[in-house]
């Protein structure tokens, strides 16, 4: 009879495997084993597998002989280690930044929220602002700055809004809201010295502000196109200015002013190398209208012989008042321009604007 | 700050207390003193490289972060050990509950060929196996392989370091925060569960 009973014995024949038995227990084994069979048998396999299992072991180092695993782990390490070790970064004061995790984590609600928000600001809380609209349009404002305006001062503003109020209650009142350092609304007549170099500079200096702005101003300084100022700033427009819609404006403005030199070569400038056929077919325009001023304003007759001397001129010489005047170069180079138009432009309509234009003061050129 | 040469000298103790004030080269003297046994820990138990590097990462990381909290009840390496051991079972489970993650063991074309590649290294490296070990094909050890991944993960992490890393079961307790029963018994049921699954092998 073998000592302890197999079913004492065999479940402690996995730790007798593998030495993880108390001595006592390992004498009770042995002496069993000694006399069944059975238990030496699964002994036997209970090795078995445990070596077989053993057998498909790899040890670690073989999974990494080259050493390069560890080295990489360690220069992970020690990079996160650099990370964790690097002072912190000031945390900004950010008393909403539970709101904009919620937000992160939630894009539809917040684009929802926020378009509602958006909907109630502008709707509701614009409507309780005192005294928005009397700024505006009530013809009241106060000139907030009572000192001149400096050139510091025009190089930092914002003009917020442009306001022209020619009613007969208030003929050629101009609102200029402006954001300098202090906000400010410049309220007065076209001819105000503030609010002309507020409008001359804007119009100048297109770039820094919104083409609508430049537009109103243009709207405002068209009035004024006698003073050298504005026809300064109305040329530098036409010229410079990114946007077509300014240029051609600014164009516009100067339609009464094409007798004006300055004006003429800026329009054959237009003519010949503005990028937008809009403001080339404008520019005909004014040309061909200038031609009509200097043969005497009517526009459906024929325009004068380019010999002839101008009729009309917005600032005629005196000295040469009353004596022949000599023929007039820049009619050629209106003609001269426009043929050039006719024959290349890309743009089919002002191709055809142009041979119009030269139709119209053809009968004069071929004498 | 200690200086790093200074620092191999040194008592480990006196290590772990330096660590344990901020000092980063005490820190990194710990880290060059276990890490290759943390690594071999991770690579045995995970047997992927990018599975053990994350251990190490993560193992490393956590005892950086909770060295304040080390009392000296237990050697370094012991705490160490546990640390380890625990982020093994945590990346087992999440490897368990992640189908992707775990061996494919549906395909067995890519099963077999990965194993394959395992056991083919295997030989490159051990010209001198018992020929009793050479009696187990590629087929058989793949099964192998295979059941390791079907145990639990604990009982994996009991089985494995009880015969690959050959700690007794006292000290898998301690490494794995728990009696010396419970282990007996997770060794218990995954030798159960691989015998079962391998019984043909005989």
């Amino acid at each position: 009879m073998s000592a302890g009973r197999c079913s004492d014995i065999a479940p402690l024949l996995v730790f007798y495997a593998c030495d993880e038995v108390q001595p006592q227990e390992r004498d009770q084994i042995d002496a069993h084993l000694v006399d069944c069979a059975s238990c030496a048998a699964q002994l036997r396999e209970e090795q078995e597998m445990q070596s077989a299992l053993v057998s498909a072991f790899q040890p670690a180092d073989q999974l990494d002989p080259s050493g390069a695993l560890l080295a990489q782990c360690r220069s992970e390490l020690s990079e996160l280690l650099d990370d964790l070790s690097a002072p912190p970064l000031q945390e900004k004061w950010s008393p909403f930044g539970w709101i904009r995790q919620w937000m992160a984590l939630r894009p539809g609600w917040s684009a929802a929220g926020l378009l509602l928000a958006g909907l109630a600001v502008g709707t509701q809380v614009a409507l309780w602002i005192p005294g928005r609209e009397g700024n505006l349009v009530g013809g009241q404002a106060v000139n907030v700055k009572a000192a001149p305006l400096t050139n510091e001062d025009l190089s930092k503003m914002a003009v917020a809004g442009v306001n022209f109020a020619p009613a007969a209650d208030s003929p050629g009142t101009v609102q200029l809201r402006v954001r300098t350092e202090q906000p400010m609304v410049l309220s007065g007549s076209v001819d105000d010295a503030d609010v002309r170099r507020v409008l001359t500079y804007v119009v100048m200096n297109g770039e820094q502000f919104d083409p609508g702005v430049r537009l109103d101003c243009l709207d405002v300084l068209k009035t004024r196109t006698g003073d050298k100022d504005v026809r300064h700033a109305l040329l530098a427009a036409a010229r410079k200015d990114q946007n077509a819609a300014v240029r051609m404006k600014a164009l516009e403005a100067l339609r009464d002013s094409t007798t004006d030199d300055a004006v003429r070569d800026t329009l054959l400038e237009a003519l010949q190398h503005d990028a937008n056929p809009g403001v080339r077919v404008e520019a005909v325009n004014l040309l061909v209208r200038s031609l009509e001023d200097k043969e005497g304003g009517a526009t459906s007759a024929p325009v004068a012989p380019r010999v002839a001397p101008p009729a009309v001129s917005a600032f005629p010489d005196p000295e040469l008042a009353g004596s022949q005047i000599p023929p007039d170069p820049s009619v050629d180079r209106v003609i001269h321009a426009l043929e050039g138009l006719q024959r290349r432009d890309p743009n089919p309509y002002v191709r055809l604007r142009s041979a119009a234009a030269l139709r119209q003061i053809g009968p004069r050129e071929v004498q | 700050m200690a200086t790093v040469a200074s620092l191999p000298q040194l008592d480990e103790r006196c290590i772990v207390a330096e660590a344990q004030t901020g000092n980063r080269a005490a820190f990194e003297e710990l880290v060059r003193r276990y890490d290759r046994d943390v690594l071999r820990l991770a690579l045995n138990l995970m047997k992927r490289p990018e599975d053990a590097r994350d251990v190490y990462q993560e193992a490393f990381l956590k005892v950086y972060r909770n060295l304040h909290r080390f009392r000296f009840e237990c050697s370094f390496y012991t705490w160490l050990y546990r640390i380890v051991t625990n982020v093994c079972l945590d990346h087992l489970r999440r490897r368990q509950a992640r189908p992707e993650d775990q061996a494919p063991e549906t395909n067995l074309g890519r099963a077999e060929e990965g194993i394959s590649d395992f056991f083919e290294r295997q030989r490159e490296h051990r010209p001198t196996l018992d020929p009793e070990r050479q009696l187990f094909g590629k087929e058989i050890q793949a099964r192998i392989a295979t059941a390791m991944e079907r145990l639990s993960p604990r009982e994996r992490v009991v089985f494995e370091m009880k015969h690959y890393q050959g700690l007794k079961l006292r000290a898998l307790g301690d490494a794995l925060g728990t009696t010396e029963e419970t282990v007996k018994n997770s060794l218990f049921r995954a030798t159960r569960k691989l015998r079962t699954q391998l019984g043909e092998l005989r």
